[in-house]
């Protein structure tokens, strides 16, 4: 990023996407970093669609203007879910580590991103929920190796005790402040790129896919054959 | 760093042309072969209830309240919608009634908490413009009525 007298004034847009299983946490994670608050497991409300968030920060001596979108882990929101990937700078991958299925769950994950997000994006695996340490199901060096391997960031946390989520997200804004081909020139705007869907250009091969996105789910028959991914540990 | 809340972001952004319409082909193939899933007809209504025109976001509301009526494990996402849908279309008292049967539900779900706010900044915000069109109305006819008067005693 061009690092002109603008950037002390205008602060940079970066949109992050949290994404993973039903009940891993995403939403818990975002109310611990934005209004250190926390809701017992037992009152808490699974998303509808997205939640969303706008949390400032200063970088590194930037400013950033943070849109943190939390994404409804269940099945049944995965097309509107999906919608909200566009233009992201960087996505929080997260599971729970005293819930195996969570962590097997994300190679799927990373194949949503494949498809609708930039390839620059900065990613990361957040391991949530540590402070339930004695029905721990993953492993430090399990999530770590499997970080490590698709090229990400890797954090263990628990929005409960609040260890780790504060480090966590300030080096993902970090990482992706530091990379001038994600927050450069274009400007982000945090909502669609208008309905130019169709545009031509360098843009268009990219936007094609993402446009036909909603229909590519059909929910019902799109997930059976995932089961493979598994976690090659 | 407190966050800026409140904040619907299905309320707030809407899907391109495009989008909607893989949804809506989607939906309407699905009808032709008479086998609509819940699924399809919930995807294509909450588009349209994102989308920025009235008809679009009435028929949403309108497949909405088929969904829950016949879907009871729909039943949350769709109250949800509804009270967005309505928000929207500016029928407040609708939008709080749905949204606080969710909240019946869910108290502590921050979703409907946050268009809970949202719904009560509008309905102050417009009692405001009421007031305020009251209020010229009634400064205007005081003055009529004081010309009036005037030219009546000048007599």
């Amino acid at each position: 990023m061009a690092s002109s007298s603008q950037t002390a004034t205008q602060p940079i847009n970066v949109k992050l996407l949290l994404i993973g299983n039903s009940s891993v946490g995403k939403s818990s994670l975002l109310l611990r970093f934005s209004d250190e608050q926390w809701v017992p497991e037992d009152e808490a409300s699974a998303t509808i669609g997205v939640d969303f968030r706008v949390h400032k920060m200063d970088v590194d001596g930037k400013k950033v203007k943070l849109s943190i979108w939390d994404t409804a882990g269940q099945e049944r929101f995965r097309t509107i879910t999906s919608s909200y990937y566009r233009g992201a700078h960087g996505v929080i991958l997260v599971y729970d580590v005293a819930n195996r299925e969570s962590f097997d769950a994300l190679p799927r994950w990373y194949g949503e991103l494949e498809t609708y997000v930039n390839p620059k994006v900065v990613k990361m695996v957040v391991g949530n929920k540590v402070d339930k340490e004695y029905s721990r199901q993953v492993t430090y060096s399990e999530g770590q190796h499997f970080a490590t391997r698709m090229g990400s960031l890797f954090f263990e946390a628990s929005a409960k005790t609040a260890v780790g989520v504060a480090d966590a997200f300030k080096e993902v804004v970090r990482r992706i402040v530091a990379e001038p081909e994600l927050v450069g020139g274009e400007k982000p705007k945090t909502g669609r790129p208008a309905p130019a869907a169709k545009a031509t250009g360098g843009a268009a091969a990219k936007n094609q896919t993402r446009t036909d996105m909603p229909g590519t789910i059909n929910l019902d028959d799109g997930e059976e054959n995932v089961e493979g991914g598994g976690c090659a540990c | 760093m407190p966050t800026d809340l409140p904040y619907a972001a299905d309320a707030e952004v809407s899907l391109s042309y495009d989008e909607l319409q893989v949804l809506r082909t989607q939906y309407e193939r699905e009808v032709e072969q008479s086998h609509v899933t819940i699924q399809t007809k919930f995807n294509f209504a909450w588009g349209l209830v994102k989308s920025p025109f009235r008809d679009h976001q009435v028929e949403g509301v309108r497949l909405l309240q088929e969904i829950y009526r016949a879907e009871p494990t729909r039943r949350r996402e769709c109250l949800y919608y509804l009270a967005l849908g309505h928000y929207k279309m500016g029928n407040y008292e609708e939008a709080k009634k749905f949204n606080s049967l969710l909240m019946e539900k869910e108290p502590t779900n921050l979703q409907a908490q946050s268009l809970q706010t949202l719904i009560e900044k509008k309905v102050t915000h417009e009692g405001y413009i009421g007031m305020a069109i009251v209020g010229g109305v009634a400064a205007l006819g005081a003055l009529v009525a004081a010309s009036i008067i005037r030219r009546a005693t000048r007599k």
